[in-house]
């Protein structure tokens, strides 16, 4: 495996993390972001959960077919960002992120097929 | 005759050290600490938990039932006021997280206050939704969507609840000078904990109460 695999894989932290190694906290492999990352981040939130509350007055204005997908991906994508930026997944070392994602996995297929088990699909 | 004593052999380097003396990256074979692995396997863990009251939720929200339905109750400006709150409370979590990382313990001891206000906030407004609901002729064992509605989003404002007590439980050590910048993976992993409460009222809020039944 090259270094960059490795890096990759988690298993060694990249040159720039090496020397930033005082400010590091365990398992990251690069420093945290900074507050005002922090700051922006909560404003894409903001209006982003804004999007979310204005599709669900647009109800009876355009269809439920639209405004549900578009909900299930708003929803995503303030899931990904507060994973990402707000627990450090980016930064961290990736054996977290694993365990967050075998979790979420875990949980859906249970349930889909707990779910499906009972016809509600049909 | 005297002797020559040789001098001991100098011990290995120390790896580099996070904050005053701490290795940056604890012997371990995960090169984590156990702490912060036990985090994230709770919060896998806590993912199926979740994900039991939510499917519960879905497989009876639309069935034929007595009682009030879910848009005959929900205030979407209040929750929505209420999901805010709680996502800039996650802001000022990884505020207080940045301030101790810099050794900064006056914002470290307001961010931590901030966060655990805003989370009180939204425990409060819980409480209200709960009565108004209350009032409204819905209860916990008046059909099944209160069934399923008031145990998946009590057990999340007990867990915000747990969160608020540990939030000023590190308060009152910084108050103490008992939390310093060598203890930061303590905010860090309360941080995360905050942070995975934040992530399951995101997935609540939008498949409970902004998601349209299928008429």
């Amino acid at each position: 495996m090259t270094d960059i695999e490795l890096r990759d894989e988690g298993r060694v932290p990249e040159p720039a993390a090496a020397a930033a190694a005082p400010a590091l906290l365990p398992g990251e492999l690069r420093p945290h972001p900074t507050p005002v990352q922090y700051v922006v981040i909560a404003l894409i939130l903001v209006v982003l959960t804004s999007a979310e509350v204005s599709l669900y007055y647009l109800e009876g204005t355009i269809p439920n077919s639209a405004i549900i997908p578009l909900l299930l991906v708003f929803g995503a994508l303030k899931f990904g960002l507060v994973a990402a930026w707000y627990m450090h997944l980016r930064t961290d070392k990736k054996i977290f992120a694993r365990f967050f994602v075998l979790g979420i996995v875990a949980a859906v297929v249970l349930y889909l097929i707990v779910l499906s088990s009972l016809e509600v699909f049909s | 005759m005297a002797t020559i004593q040789e001098a001991p052999p100098r011990p290995p380097p120390e790896p580099p050290t996070a904050h005053g003396g701490e290795p940056a990256h604890p012997p371990t074979s995960t090169g984590t600490t156990n702490v912060k692995l036990a985090i994230w396997l709770f919060i896998a863990s806590d993912c199926l938990f979740f994900g039991a009251f939510i499917s519960a939720y879905l497989l009876y929200r639309g069935r034929p039932q007595t009682g009030p339905k879910p848009q005959q109750v929900y205030s979407i400006p209040f929750t929505s006021v209420s999901s805010f709150v709680l996502l800039m409370s996650s802001l000022t979590m990884v505020l207080a997280l940045a301030a101790i990382q810099r050794g900064d313990l006056r914002r470290l001891r307001i961010w931590l206050m901030a966060t655990a206000l805003l989370g009180s906030v939204f425990v409060g407004g819980q409480i209200y939704e709960f009565t108004n609901f209350a009032h409204k002729g819905l209860s916990l064992d008046t059909n099944l969507f209160g069934s399923t509605f008031f145990v998946l989003t009590g057990f999340h404002g007990a867990h915000v609840t747990v969160g608020i007590i540990w939030l000023l439980s590190l308060w009152g050590l910084a108050t103490q000078g008992r939390l310093t910048q060598k203890d930061a993976e303590k905010v860090e992993i309360a941080g995360l904990y905050w942070h995975f409460v934040d992530v399951v009222w995101i997935v609540i809020f939008t498949l409970v109460y902004l998601i349209p039944p299928a008429k």
